[in-house]
């Protein structure tokens, strides 16, 4: 099946914070107790019941104001930190190329929290569930939506089309086009392999300033750890253990033999 | 004439055993984070919780004995870290030896062999590791950076695959090995028989009786009483 993204334009977010709303709607998550800040931006980080947030920035250049909004949620990535770290694999990739995750299997360890680098797994008891230990939860990428055919709650009540969702590729080029017609830049197309959230920024400013890594990248002992590592375990035990059996049967033969042989 | 002498204390005993039994629960509860397959029993969190318990008694244990044993255990960590001549007359003799060979080919050896030595050496610096990491895990995640958070993760891995792999090496010698045979039962009484400390320890066996009759050569006769 190909795979899906959601395309998220910056050029067209007014912040409106629907996506939130919705969010929470469809995954029945609850609200939180919040304060006024002195900002719009509410509540103020993602967390085990906010899985999507928009991000406010107001950055000063050359004399001018810009007010950036960017939606902060899980990116879904192809080279996904989380499911390379997650070490019950309560996380893995959806075939539709999203990174799902079964709650059941996770063990609170927060590996995920730590190896982000886009910062987006929360880990604490969350009250949505009858456990007492804490878990991870981050967006899901409506799974129950998008694998019968829905678009996700977030781009469904979008009412600019700044959320766009569809094939990958289509969205890839929908990024594409637009980038090219506001003179923006596409994020997401091939970082950490391909994000499966497409984000057209305004070419104006820095991706940092949307809160988005320039190069965000899986460290290679990352990959090494669960890669080579620990096969790398296996091997050496069991030739330990297979070398330790060998010993046996070979000295108790000779011994024995020499206790025979007087 | 007494038939058996003392080889580990009371005292070493328990520590022994301390360590045996924590470490083998520190093994039960941390593998289901190492196989993915066995991911599951580790979803309740039972095991980090077991996993930490097991750990304050593993690092418990040798504080206490070092508390109120320094001696005894700084003259171990000395001993472990102190290698020479006899080492490299050991390893020319030990396949042969470990293989069911000439007993009497192995040189007389101190109170710790090298092959102990060597399993010691690597028990010490992998346990040391073990807890180092651990403890920023345990206390620290989040604060220290992602790359030292999985550096330690990393080096935790190391040292099981290290000092695990090791540790099948010294349980499979110390109580299966058909040439080890007093060795299993003397971690619980501390004796071994005289004709045991004589043939596997004979430069040990020398040194705590003063008889040369059985070494090869005469012992530096610096033994302690």
């Amino acid at each position: 099946m190909a795979e899906k993204a959601i395309l998220f334009d910056a050029t067209k977010c007014i912040a409106c914070r629907a996506c939130q709303v919705a969010c929470k709607g469809w995954n029945e998550l609850p609200g939180e107790e919040t304060t006024n800040r002195g900002t719009y931006e509410n509540p103020p980080d993602l967390s085990t019941t906010t899985w999507l947030k928009i991000k406010f920035a107001e950055v000063s250049s050359n004399g001018t104001l810009d007010w950036l909004f960017t939606r902060r949620a899980c990116m879904h990535c192809t080279d996904a930190g989380c499911v390379k770290v997650c070490p019950t694999k309560a996380l893995y990739h959806h075939e539709l190329g999203f990174v799902a995750y079964d709650k059941n299997l996770c063990s609170g360890c927060g590996y995920c929290v730590e190896f982000c680098p886009f910062d987006v797994p929360r880990l604490a008891h969350s009250g949505t569930d009858d456990g007492v230990l804490n878990k991870m939860d981050k967006c899901v990428f409506c799974a129950d939506r998008v694998t019968r055919g829905l678009e996700p709650a977030c781009v469904k009540t979008c009412p600019t089309e700044a959320l766009v969702f569809g094939d990958r590729s289509d969205m890839v080029a929908v990024a594409e086009a637009r980038a090219a017609e506001v003179g923006g830049v596409v994020y997401g197309k091939d970082e950490v392999d391909g994000t499966h959230v497409i984000y057209v920024l305004d070419r104006a400013v820095d991706r940092e300033l949307h809160g988005l890594p320039t190069d965000p990248e899986i460290p290679a002992i990352t990959t090494a750890w669960q890669d080579y590592l620990q096969p790398a375990g296996y091997i050496i035990g069991g030739l330990v253990a297979v070398g330790l059996a060998a010993n046996y049967v070979v000295a108790r033969a000779r011994m024995v033999k020499e206790k025979e042989g007087g | 004439m007494q038939h058996q002498v003392e080889r580990f204390r009371a005292r070493s005993r328990w520590l022994h055993w301390a360590i045996v039994l924590s470490a083998f629960a520190l093994f039960v509860t941390g593998i289901f984070l190492y196989v993915p397959e066995w991911g599951v029993v580790a979803q309740d969190g039972w095991t980090r919780l077991f996993h930490r318990i097991a750990a304050v008694v593993f690092v418990a244990a040798p504080v206490l004995y070092f508390l109120t044993t320094p001696g005894r255990a700084l003259s171990f960590i000395k001993t472990i870290f102190t290698w020479g001549k006899g080492d490299l007359e050991w390893a020319k003799a030990a396949p042969e030896y470990y293989f069911g060979g000439d007993e009497s080919a192995m040189p007389p050896q101190p109170e710790m062999n090298t092959g102990q030595k060597l399993w010691s050496l690597v028990a010490f610096v992998s346990a040391v590791g073990f807890v180092i990491t651990g403890f920023i895990m345990w206390f620290f995640k989040g604060d220290v950076s992602p790359g030292v958070f999985q550096a330690a993760i990393v080096i935790h891995d190391i040292c099981l695959i290290v000092g695990g792999s090791m540790t099948l090496v010294h349980l499979y010698l110390g109580s299966v090995h058909p040439r080890m045979t007093e060795s299993l039962q003397s971690m619980f009484s501390g004796e071994v028989s005289v004709e045991y400390a004589k043939s596997h320890y004979g430069k040990w066996y020398a040194e705590i009786t003063g008889e040369e009759e059985a070494v090869e050569e005469a012992p530096s006769s610096e033994g302690e009483e």
